[in-house]
Formats: C-alpha cells, sequence, structure tokens
C-alpha cells in the first residue's frame, strides 16, 4: 500500500505534471500527468478510453494489458511519462470500424467471453501473439497468455478462439 | 410449439461486441463530473473495543469534503438474512468495537486520492484490545472469548453460536444398528477468495430527492433493498443503475460497508462519490467463502446400502452471521439430494470468529460436503470390497423419488449421469491401475468419481422475476428485465426466449436490464434460478405481445385464433398462409381499433407457487425447490509422488441441467467451473495467522493461470421429454458443478498415490507426508512380518 505520508506524493504541495505525447490507436493526445500516473489512469482517466481495464493494479493479473510498440505491457505498472512518443494501442483500437478483427470475431465464436473483465486484455496480449506468430503452437499460446487471468472461462475457450482467429481448424462453437 | 429456432441453439452473446470492443460499461468505467474519491478507515485488530475516535484532523485537512462514523449513520443494521430468527445483525461502520482485521471504522470523501488516504491516516482511533478467537473449535467453547453472545434459541452449552440447523427422520439409532458397517470421519475445507476480476467499486450521487447508485453487484434489487433500509430512504428514492459486472461468483451479493458510505458521504457533500477497493482490501477484509468443519458417520448394508447417516458441520462464521446460518442450512441440502438416506440426522453450527465475515461462494456450501460424502463413500466402497460406481448407483435417487422434504426430483437423471460417465471415462478399466502396478517413473495416474445435485431458484427476497415486452411499430421488441449479466449470460439467454416465443429475429431483441427504475423486480443472479424464473416471465411476456397480436390480426383477418400463428414478425393462417398480417400491421391496427393500445406484454414468475416462504435455516421444515440439477464428473489426475504435486489432466462431467437453452453457454459454466474447483483442490488458499491475511494478492495466492487448464469434457442426460416437451424445463448449471468434481479429485490423488486426504487444498506437502507414511507402514509390516516369520 503506497506510504502517503512517507511518500512526498501527499497533499497540500503541488506535484509538478508534464506533458506526455501519446500515440493511442493512431491518434496523438497530450495530456498532462504527474510523475506517478500510471499508463491505465492516463488511458482511462485522461484520455477517456475505459476499454482498458484496471483490477489489481500491482501487476499480477494482466487485465490492463495494452500494447506499447507493439509489444504488450500491464499498463498499471507503468508510469505514462515512461511511454512519451510511443504508439499505444488499446482494445478499441483492435476493429477496423466496425468490422472486428479475426481474434475478436473468434472470441465472440468460441464463447471465450463471460464476464469480459479480461477480455481486453486477453485480446491485446492475444494480438501482439498473433502479429508475431500467424499460426501459434499450444505452447506459444500458453506462454503469451500466462500473464492473463480469467476467472470464468476455464481458458479453454481462449486458446480455441486464439486457435481459430489463426486458421488453425478450430470451428465456431456459436452463431 | 413444434420447432425451435433460437432456444437449445448456441448464439453468440447479446453483449459479446460491446465486451470485445471495449465498449461495456461497468461500474468503474461510469465518470461524473465533480466525484469525489472515497476510502474507508479499516479496523487494524481483531477484537478491539472502540474507546475514542476523533476525525477533526481528517476534517481540517485541505481536499477533505467529508468524514462519517457511525455516529453519522441512521444505526439501522443489515443482515445476508433478516428472518425473525436471524434479524440484521451488522452495523454499517463499527459501533463500540471491532470483532475483525479490516472491519470499517469510518470512511472519508476527498477531491482525490492521496487526500482521501491522508485523511484515513489523520483518524484517530483509541482501541482497548480484547482477547481474540480464531479457531471455531475454541470459539465455542464456554468460556472462550465472546465475538457475540449465542443465539437465544441454541440450547447446548456453547459460546459465539451465531445459529444453528439441524433435523432429523427416520431412527438413525436404529439404522446404525442395523447396518453391517459403519465408518466415522472428519473432513476439513479451507479458506478461498471468489477471484472475481473486478473489483468491488461503487459510485454514488445524491441528487438532492434521489440516491443513483452504480455498483457491481449480483442483483439490482437486493442492493436497492438494503441500500435503501440503512439509508432510512424508501426504496423509490434509491435507483441501482445498470453496468456490466466483472464476475461475481457469490462475493458481492450483500450489502457491504463501502456500498452504503459511497451513499451517505454523497448525501453529506451533494457530490458523487466512488469508493474502489483495492485488491489487498478484498483480499485481506472482505468477504470470502466459507471452510466448514465436517463430522460423517455413514451406516450400510454388505452390499453398500446406505441405512443411516449422522453429519455435524461447523462453520466459521467471522465477526457476524453473514451467510454462516445460511451454509449450514445448505450443507444439509446438498446432503439430502443425491442418495436415498432413510434415517438421517443433521446438525450444523455458525460460530462466531474474529475472522472477516463470510459470503456465499459459488456451490456455497456444496463443494465441501461433497467432498467430505464421496471421499468417504469411496473409503465405504474399498472398505466393503465395491467398485466405487456401483456403491452410487445403488444409492442413487431415481426419477420421481419424493424427497423427505417433500419435494420431488421429477425427471432426475443421476443414474445415467453415473452410468455415462463411467463409460466415457473407462471409469473402472482405469480405476486401482496404477495402485496395482506401478509404472516406472515418478508420475503416477488416478481417476475418481463425484456426484453432486443443486437447486435452483430458491424462495429468497424478491422472490420473483417480472418482465416486460414492448413491440415496438416495426415489429421489433425491447425487453426490460432486471436481470443482471454478470458474465452468464442472462442478456443473451433472455433474448433467445423472446425471439423464439415472437418468432422475430435475435438482432430485433433489445435488452434494457438491471436498473431498478426503469426495470421490473428480479429475483438477481446469486440463487441459480435466472434462465428458470426470469426466463419462463420473459416467455411469458413475449408470449401474452404474440398473443395479443394474433388476436389483433384475428380481427383483422376474420380467421379464428385458433388457426393462426407467427413466424418471422408475420401473423398468418395457417389454412391459407396467403391470410396474413405483419406485426408492423397489427400493431398499427391494435393501436387504431384498441384504443391507442401499442401491445406490450407482460410475464412474472416465481417458484414454489404454493410455499409462502424458503424453508426455516434452523429446522429445514418446509418445501425448497421443485428444480433439482444433477451430475456426476470424474476427475483424472497425475501426481509426481517425487515432489507431491498433483494436477487435474482431465474432467469430464455429466450433467441433468435440465433443457439448456444456449448449450455454449452452459459449457462454458462447466470449464469455468472445472477451473475453479482444481484452483480449490491444489492451488488456491487464503492464508492467514490470528485474523490477518498473509498473502493479500494474486502473486501469493495462486488462481490458475492458462498453464493450469485441464481438459473439459462434458456430456448432458437431457431426455427428448426436455427437448421435445419442455423447452423451458430448465435447471441449474451456474454452481453445483464445483462439487462433484472437487471430490472426484480427492477420489483420484487416492487412486493415483493410496494417499487419502481428509482436507483441503491436497498440497503437495500433503500428499508427500501421505506418501512418507505409507512407506513408513509399509515398512513397518514387512518387518513385522519378518520378526513374525
Amino acid at each position: 500500500m503506497l506510504d502517503v505520508t512517507k511518500s512526498g506524493l501527499g497533499t497540500g504541495t503541488r506535484a509538478q505534471s508534464r506533458l506526455v505525447s501519446l500515440q493511442v490507436n493512431g491518434e496523438w493526445h497530450e495530456v498532462a500527468v504527474k510523475p506517478r500516473v500510471t499508463l491505465v489512469e492516463a488511458i482511462r482517466d485522461a484520455i477517456g478510453l475505459t476499454g482498458t481495464k484496471a483490477s489489481c493494479e500491482s501487476g499480477t493479473c494482466g487485465a490492463c494489458t495494452v500494447l506499447v510498440d507493439g509489444r504488450p505491457v500491464l499498463a498499471c505498472i507503468t508510469l505514462a511519462i515512461e511511454c512519451d512518443g510511443k504508439e499505444v494501442r488499446t482494445v478499441e483500437g483492435l476493429a477496423d470500424g466496425e468490422k472486428l478483427s479475426a481474434l475478436q470475431e473468434a472470441f465472440l465464436d468460441q464463447g471465450a467471453i463471460q464476464c469480459g473483465f479480461c477480455t481486453p486484455g486477453m485480446l491485446m496480449s492475444a494480438t501482439a501473439l498473433l502479429e508475431r506468430s500467424p499460426r501459434p503452437t499450444r505452447e506459444e499460446i500458453n506462454k503469451a497468455l500466462e500473464g492473463n487471468l480469467c476467472r470464468c472461462t476455464g481458458y479453454n475457450a481462449i486458446v480455441d478462439a486464439v486457435l481459430q482467429a489463426s486458421d488453425q481448424g478450430v470451428k465456431p462453437v456459436m452463431k | 410449439m413444434s420447432e425451435l429456432n433460437y432456444v437449445g441453439k448456441s448464439w453468440r452473446r447479446k453483449d459479446g461486441p460491446d465486451k470485445v470492443t471495449g465498449k461495456a460499461v461497468y461500474t468503474q468505467d461510469v465518470k461524473l463530473p465533480g466525484t469525489l474519491v472515497g476510502r474507508i478507515l479499516r479496523s487494524p485488530h481483531p477484537h478491539a473495543r472502540i474507546v475514542r475516535i476523533d476525525t477533526s484532523r481528517a476534517k481540517a485537512l485541505p481536499g477533505v469534503k467529508a468524514v462519517i462514523t457511525v455516529d453519522d449513520t441512521k444505526g439501522i443494521k443489515h443482515g445476508f438474512v433478516e428472518t425473525p430468527r436471524y434479524p440484521a445483525d451488522q452495523e454499517v461502520l463499527a459501533r463500540d468495537k471491532v470483532v475483525h482485521v479490516g472491519e470499517e471504522i469510518a470512511a472519508v470523501a476527498a477531491i482525490d486520492q492521496a487526500t482521501a488516504l491522508k485523511a484515513v491516516e489523520l483518524i484517530e482511533v483509541e482501541y482497548e484490545h480484547l482477547p481474540a478467537v480464531f479457531d471455531p473449535l475454541q470459539a465455542m467453547k464456554p468460556g472462550a472469548p465472546e465475538v457475540h453472545p449465542s443465539h437465544p434459541k441454541v440450547a447446548d452449552p456453547y459460546a459465539n453460536i451465531g445459529g444453528k440447523s439441524e433435523t432429523e427422520w427416520g431412527d438413525v439409532e436404529r439404522g446404525f444398528a442395523e447396518s453391517d458397517y459403519v465408518r466415522e470421519d472428519r473432513f476439513e475445507s479451507h479458506l478461498r477468495t471468489h477471484g472475481y476480476l473486478e473489483p468491488h467499486v461503487t459510485l454514488a450521487h445524491w441528487e438532492g430527492d434521489k440516491m443513483n447508485v452504480w455498483t457491481s453487484s449480483m442483483g439490482a434489487f437486493v442492493k436497492r433493498a438494503k441500500l435503501a433500509r440503512t439509508l432510512d430512504l424508501p426504496y423509490s428514492a434509491v435507483r441501482i443503475h445498470k453496468t456490466y459486472v466483472g464476475g461475481t461468483f457469490g462475493g458481492k451479493i450483500d450489502l457491504y460497508s463501502h456500498e452504503y458510505c459511497a451513499a451517505r458521504l454523497s448525501m453529506i457533500t451533494g457530490r458523487p462519490v466512488r469508493i474502489v477497493a483495492s485488491r489487498e482490501e478484498i483480499f485481506s477484509a472482505f468477504r470470502h467463502g466459507q471452510p466448514l468443519a465436517m463430522e460423517i458417520k455413514t451406516g450400510v448394508k454388505k452390499d453398500g446400502t446406505i441405512v443411516a447417516q449422522q453429519i455435524r458441520v461447523i462453520n466459521n462464521s467471522g465477526g457476524f452471521r453473514g451467510s454462516g446460518v445460511v451454509v449450514i442450512f445448505l450443507a444439509w441440502g446438498f446432503t439430502m439430494i443425491p442418495y436415498r438416506i432413510p434415517n438421517l440426522r443433521y446438525e450444523g453450527f455458525s460460530v462466531y470468529t474474529n475472522y472477516p465475515v463470510r459470503a456465499p461462494q459459488r456451490g456455497h456450501g456444496a463443494p465441501q460436503i461433497r467432498f467430505a460424502i464421496e471421499s468417504q463413500l469411496d473409503r465405504i466402497a474399498e472398505d466393503l470390497g465395491i467398485d466405487p460406481i456401483a456403491i452410487r448407483l445403488r444409492n442413487a435417487r431415481l426419477p420421481g423419488e419424493a424427497l423427505p422434504n417433500g419435494d420431488n426430483v421429477h425427471q432426475a437423471g443421476l443414474v445415467d449421469c453415473i452410468k455415462m460417465a463411467a463409460e466415457k471415462s473407462g471409469f473402472l478399466e482405469k480405476h486401482g491401475r496404477d495402485r496395482g502396478a506401478p509404472p516406472q517413473g515418478t508420475i503416477r495416474r488416478g481417476i475418481g468419481i463425484g456426484v453432486s445435485a443443486y437447486m435452483g431458484g430458491t424462495l429468497i427476497y424478491p422472490n420473483g422475476s417480472a418482465v416486460i415486452v414492448k413491440m415496438n411499430d416495426d415489429g421489433s421488441a425491447v425487453v426490460l428485465t432486471g436481470a443482471i449479466d454478470i458474465g452468464q449470460g442472462s442478456e443473451t439467454v433472455i433474448s433467445q426466449i423472446v425471439a423464439e416465443e415472437l418468432a422475430i429475429g435475435m438482432d430485433d431483441v433489445k435488452i434494457i436490464s438491471s436498473d431498478t427504475d426503469t426495470t421490473p423486480q428480479d429475483i438477481g443472479a446469486w440463487i441459480s434460478g435466472m434462465t428458470y424464473v426470469t426466463g419462463n416471465a420473459a416467455r411469458q411476456a413475449a408470449g401474452n405481445a404474440r398473443d395479443k397480436l394474433i388476436a389483433v390480426a384475428s380481427e383483422k383477418l376474420g380467421v379464428p385464433v385458433s388457426e393462426l400463428a407467427v413466424k418471422d414478425k408475420v401473423v398468418f393462417s395457417t389454412r391459407d398462409p396467403s391470410a396474413r398480417l405483419t406485426y408492423r400491421q397489427a400493431i398499427a391496427a391494435s393501436i387504431a381499433t384498441h384504443r391507442g393500445d401499442t401491445v406490450i406484454g407482460e410475464g412474472y414468475w416465481r417458484t414454489m407457487r404454493d410455499e409462502p416462504n424458503h424453508p426455516s435455516l434452523a429446522t429445514t421444515k418446509g418445501r425448497w425447490t421443485e428444480n433439482y440439477a444433477f451430475s456426476a464428473q470424474v476427475a483424472e489426475v497425475e501426481v509426481d509422488i517425487e515432489t507431491g504435486e498433483a494436477r487435474l489432466v482431465k474432467a469430464l462431467t455429466v450433467h441433468d441441467c435440465g433443457f439448456p437453452v444456449n448449450p455454449a453457454l452452459v459449457k462454458g459454466q462447466i470449464d469455468g467451473q472445472i477451473s475453479m474447483a482444481l484452483g480449490h483442490a491444489f492451488m488456491e488458499e487464503v492464508m492467514t495467522k490470528d485474523g490477518y491475511t498473509l498473502n493479500p494478492n494474486w502473486l501469493d495466492y495462486r488462481m490458475p493461470t492458462i498453464h493450469n487448464m485441464a481438459i473439459s469434457e462434458d456430456a448432458d442426460v437431457i431426455t427428448e421429454q426436455y427437448r421435445v416437451g419442455e423447452p423451458y424445463r430448465t435447471k441449474e448449471v451456474g454452481e453445483g458443478l464445483v462439487s462433484g468434481i472437487l471430490a472426484a479429485m480427492a477420489n483420484a490423488v487416492y487412486d493415483a498415490t493410496g494417499v487419502r486426504l481428509n482436507s483441503t487444498p491436497f498440497t503437495a506437502e500433503k500428499i508427500l507426508y501421505g506418501l512418507k507414511a505409507l512407506e513408513f507402514k509399509q515398512k513397518q509390516a514387512s518387518r513385522e512380518e519378518t520378526v513374525g516369520a
């Protein structure tokens, strides 16, 4: 737990904000953030994209995963100022207008979503995987998604969705 | 209905597109201008008298807008159970003393998080430490530190009894006397958290005469009732708004203090207040599931027929009653259903300790008691030389059997479940194989079976669901339902039912849900009855709208109602399909000729229509449900005898969940329960010492990751009768299936290693210890043999 009294982050003092430029889903945003502001806070609160979820806020569950320069990053333990000038992709950037990505479609087809709270992070981790490995093995899928907790599905449907999206013979189970 | 187009088919989730694009709005996504940050001051002690609270320094801090203690509340108590026997027992903030670490003492609202945290630190509380007690067996002893006085109606000379469930039928003593074999065992389960990804979060905004609340919950109407009562407002002054919910598993039902505090702080400040629980708070101060200690004595005939059973269950309910008095009732219920027990004596105690309060947790007593009963049944079978399948078939309920409480199991598919599970898994060929002839290497495989049954949609406030189907004048429909989608898929299932009954497309159905002002009352997503209760209300409502359309068409077309049918938004004559009226035309005609009637359908449903109330928690008297689901589950595990580590390799679930409205959603429930159960068995434990949580995060509390996935296969034994005649004869599927599989894993570990574990979790340490003990016993036996020779 943050010890406010000792951290110097307390009240009454004016913490200097810094301007940070983030290219989020193709659009540049300039946001003023205090040094302690995390990337997930900048994305959700300053930029207003709430698709990225805050869950454990300690880097243990993967719900906040976004792509920074194409690599999955835990946005709850990444400072916004570290990402100045970088490209950030969130779940809102996956679809091409109304057209969902093959992975998003596969999540719908396989029943890979229940409560949906892990879904944005899961989709981002899996998207990064498919971009570097278009036909991943089961081991690669497990490795890529090992940091994303899902309490609802037991992961089986999520693995099937990644296999379906990478055209590895898994057929939709829902219509 | 001859042909089904929507019901019984695996339609994609209605909420799916919003959930894969980030558009789905959860409570943390709702933003209101001027929102203050709320924070709770929690007790650092397990048991202490509050001598003095001084909030003046906190109130004086710039940026702090309000600080509340119990003196700023109306002092109205709440409880998970609120009945004459078990009245509300908990204040929204601690008064005079705290009874567990993390108990809420005060709350602040400030302009930002840092100020709120600072303000909490500036609240001065003087405590006088009281002796604390953590083990329920110690807490029960007369003279133990008193958390609360024992329940006045419990006659036993025990301390700290929050409640007792007690029931008996037949003649247990005679039953044991008539038994060929009697066995007694003791089992224990452990503390686990629910593990919902979305933290507890509440946003409240008082608008002078209206309390608007967004909160992560399992039922809007329960929250409204409890919030309104504790705030002393009429129900109409509290509105719970719809948000999607990021997982619950039982942990978001009851009223939580932070929900009240957000609302009260908003009333005082006139600004919106948001309180988010940190994961550390959830782990160390919020409600987890319920560890039970279970003593079971069972008498059987030589052929394995159960003659008598005596069960004593002790629950560690924490600092208040919570759902502790419910779990001791439910443990009886989950004992009673699957097998015939001619003579039974049951007593369950709910014991106060200085732990945080307990909540329901997926299965609510079933995983614990089924683990115990099914483990013992396997031991009895082995002692008698009967196989695990035969002993279960010998005792399993048959279709149409009456239960001791007067309920009927109707088309219970348990016998079919057991047979199919045995056959599909090759159970009898695999069982005992590695114990009989251990293979090379350190890996041993084992197989085990467990059986369970679960009730659906019992009578708990608000007891019934209503649904409204409003026709749009283009023939599409808006469905108003209080049902809350916590991930189980209620919006999808209700849409399928409405589409089916109205003969319109899935895309023609728009769901408005879970808003206490705009949608009708609903039972909520926490008593395993939403598809059955709300689903049938939706069927009625859609059918009601359809009947109105047909009646208008009958007048317009001059065709009797009995000769009209509907398809693709058209009413047509079954004799002459060219005589037809589109829904658009029918609605226009209804407005024109029926004094403006725009065609609105109403439906409502309640289980146990002849019963006034839920059965007595104390005596179990009264009927419970007409809706019992059954299952048999087989686990195949691998154990490394060098390290003691065990894992679930494959699970097979054979179930009778009634008619599956959406088979893929049913499958999703099964897979999720297998995963949760394997965490229960092998991975998860909230570690505590003196009431403090030692592992309050997901690094030290290990939930299953993708590496712990097991193969999850399933099959149903749904009869043709369900398929053709009763597409709405749905039963439970969302929580009972964490139970049989847990027992199956325990039995499979034994099958692999010969190590019998009477307590969860089945850790490497316990298994290794068991293996060493076996080795020691064998050595001793061979030494004795040598000596004897």
